[in-house]
């Protein structure tokens, strides 16, 4: 199990602090999601793991030594953005750029193959990258990050523009590395799919931390809120003190509860009244944290 | 289990790369590899390149065509006029021995009259015949220059010999000691005009060759950069790497369609009627391969940069113009040049590649001359080099929008 960490990472274009002192760990075998608005410093942080862009201060550790190039060099890396050599065959561009890497020919050609075959592509490999449909673009793209068993996964936005199945088929490949113990970080502005697929998520806001954890934990942090169900219309709820309506409809109101008082009184005033369907804590989504974190 | 296992086996076939290649010393060379490959596999280039070796056959071919070609000019004259016929033969006889291009053939008719007829028809195309004064040479027009200068010195040598003959003496005697024989000090030098076609050529090889591959070389750099396939390549292996391996790909592709272009354009020369100027041409043409090659190490390692100053393909129009104009002004100023002014060039990086080898060519270049010029261009590339390798690597990696040189050479934070 290898750990990729970044300690009080920093980085300053000019005025701005795009990336200010962020401090976070992508575990071995985990799916890391990397979460914020556009402009959040996901982008930044991932590059300069990648050492693409110099930190203006703060470190990157690869099982706790300041990572080195030889490092990177067996880290698998998609950036934003990003592309292929359009009037060259798949299969070439995939064995050049694990060759670059120190992996030889003949290995970087039948892994290649094995992949593209894999994903549906053995039939295309040889035909140029922009005959491809960007979904299987897009495919060629993650192999190339994934060649040569990478000791690290840095993946920028790898899902954006992805039908749901093809979604699947990556994600299956990246539980393959994690398997492995490789870490894999992931940014994505897609929650339901950080949600679903992650098991540790940092979320960025204005270039710090706002949250860190695994989705248990980050909603155990978000506001819990209850839900109540009545017989009758649940309107009367407003005017209960420590009783914050979120939401009203019908007999049906989600609602924040101040303390245990509060919530004693309001069962109380509720069964006075009537007859109580439910009254259950609601987890907050990650959606929600998300909301509140960022806002 | 066991399943699982070959699962696990068949998934990720590749073994460990616990010790990869750990030296990235080596890149340059699949980074060039690329470049040659993928740029011999482009369809436009090649049939740029098959277009260009077909005109210069063509063009080649014409000329030769144009040198050997021999224009018969028959010259009817009357077989009872045994003069016209001595006279019309003799002028056969000069044309074949100035070898040029015109042969004088002797048509013999029965009469004047048939003679004229013959002339009319077209079955010839001249008629020589004697005339109140002296002879006359009709045509349908005006006769042929060489056919009217040949039949003229006949003509004249005759009439000459017989006024000789009459005045008790001999042509021979008459003009003993007016003898003009020619003598070339330097029989293989170049002749003026063909000295200005040959200046012109290798302008062009310059020009032809470090546009494309210039440009080559500065849209390959920004493709990648526009991908951010140099994010990915740039944690591969340094960028110094990726720099050269760029900069040798496309200097093997200039040189070698320059020699190429070289290699037919010499087949053709060799074809021609100023095949003796080989010898001078083909020392200059090596000498400007030579230039070439380290001259364009400067220019494709400048070209790289505008690709890297760009954000975007689009970009490249602003970011290689300065490129496009020392090219374009280089390309402009040798081939009109001359005199000390062309001296001058000869010696100035750049314009050097093109000037000193038309110097070599017109043969007034010492031999330390080139050796001078090539140690200057050297120096130049070197540092060509090394200030783009900077610029290079501080704006690669810079997204949004063109970057200047001035931001690209700053100290990177």
């Amino acid at each position: 199990m290898s750990t990729l960490e970044v300690r009080d990472l920093t980085r300053t274009f000019g005025d701005l602090r795009a990336v200010d002192g962020v401090s976070f760990a992508a575990r071995g075998g985990m799916l890391t999601g990397f979460v914020g608005s556009n402009g959040a410093g996901k982008t930044s942080t991932m590059r300069m793991m990648m050492g693409v862009l110099a930190a203006t201060s703060g470190e990157v550790l690869f099982d706790g030594a300041p990572v080195t190039r030889a490092d990177r060099r067996t880290f698998g890396y998609m950036p934003e953005e990003r592309g292929l050599y359009p009037k060259q065959p798949a299969l070439d561009q995939l064995v050049y750029l694990a060759r670059l890497r120190g992996i030889p020919a003949a290995t970087a050609r039948a892994e290649a193959l094995e992949h593209l075959e894999r994903l549906g592509l053995g039939e295309r490999a040889r035909d140029h990258v922009e005959k491809l449909s960007l979904g299987n673009q897009q495919r060629v793209q993650i192999t190339a990050a994934l060649m040569g068993r990478p000791r690290a996964l840095i993946l920028d936005e790898p899902f954006s523009g992805l039908d749901p199945t093809a979604v699947d088929d990556m994600v299956d490949l990246l539980r393959q590395h994690t398997a492995r113990g490789v870490p894999v970080l992931f940014s994505s502005h897609q929650l339901d799919l950080v949600e679903r697929l992650c098991e540790r998520l940092v979320i960025l806001r204005g270039g710090r931390v706002v949250a860190d954890g695994t989705p248990a934990e980050l909603q155990e942090t978000g506001t819990l809120r209850h839900r109540l169900v009545l017989d009758g219309d649940a309107g009367w709820v407003r005017g209960v003190p420590g009783v914050h309506a979120v939401d009203v409809d019908g007999p049906t109101a989600l609602l924040e509860l101040a303390d245990d008082a509060a919530a004693q009184r309001l069962l109380a005033t509720a069964l006075e009244r009537g007859a109580v369907r439910e009254l259950s804590p609601v987890r907050p989504s990650l959606a929600q944290i998300y909301r509140e974190v960022t806002s | 289990m066991t399943t699982s296992t070959q699962e696990q086996a068949r998934l990720v076939p590749t073994p460990a790369p616990e010790s990869p290649d750990d030296s990235t010393r080596g890149a340059w060379r699949l980074v060039m590899q690329r470049e040659i490959v993928t740029r011999v596999m482009n369809k436009a280039f090649v049939i740029g390149l098959v277009t260009s070796l077909v005109v210069i056959a063509a063009l080649a071919a014409f000329f030769a065509w144009q040198a050997n070609r021999v224009d018969t000019s028959t010259v009817a004259v009357s077989g009872a006029d045994s003069a016209a016929v001595a006279a019309a033969t003799s002028a056969g006889e000069v044309a074949a021995a100035e070898g040029g291009n015109t042969e004088v053939e002797v048509l013999e008719t029965a009469d004047a009259d048939a003679a004229r007829a013959a002339l009319e028809s077209g079955d010839a195309d001249a008629w020589l015949h004697p005339g109140d004064d002296g002879w006359v040479l009709a045509g349908q027009g005006e006769p042929g220059g060489d056919l009217q200068r040949y039949v003229s010195t006949a003509v004249e040598q005759q009439v000459v010999a017989a006024n000789a003959e009459a005045a008790g003496t001999s042509v021979a005697e008459l003009s003993a000691g007016a003898e003009l024989t020619t003598e070339a000090l330097e029989p293989d030098a170049v002749g003026e005009q063909a000295l200005f076609f040959a200046t012109f050529a290798l302008s062009f090889l310059f020009f032809a060759g470090a546009i494309t591959s210039g440009n080559m070389i500065a849209s390959s750099v920004v493709e990648e950069k526009q991908s951010r396939l140099v994010e990915i390549i740039a944690t591969a292996v340094p960028l110094r790497q990726l720099l050269a391996g760029k900069i040798l790909g496309s200097s093997v592709i200039a040189v070698g369609q320059n020699l190429l272009f070289a290699g037919v354009g010499m087949v053709a020369v060799s074809a021609s009627p100023v095949s003796m100027a080989l010898p001078a041409l083909s020392t200059s043409l090596i000498w400007f391969v030579v230039f070439f090659a380290v001259g364009f190490l400067a220019l494709a390692a400048l070209y790289a940069v505008a690709g890297a100053l760009a954000s975007r393909a689009e970009d490249l129009q602003y970011t290689a113009t300065p490129m496009t104009f020392l090219v374009m002004g280089v390309y402009f100023v040798t081939f009109t040049a001359s005199g000390t002014f062309l001296t001058v060039l000869s010696y100035v990086p750049i314009a050097s590649v093109v000037a000193m080898p038309a110097r070599i060519l017109s043969g007034d270049a010492a031999w330390w001359e080139p050796v001078i010029a090539l140690v200057l261009l050297a120096a130049f590339a070197a540092v060509a080099l090394l200030v783009s390798e900077r610029a290079f690597r501080g704006s690669l990696l810079q997204t949004g929008g063109r970057i200047s040189w001035r931001q690209a050479l700053r100290p990177q934070g």
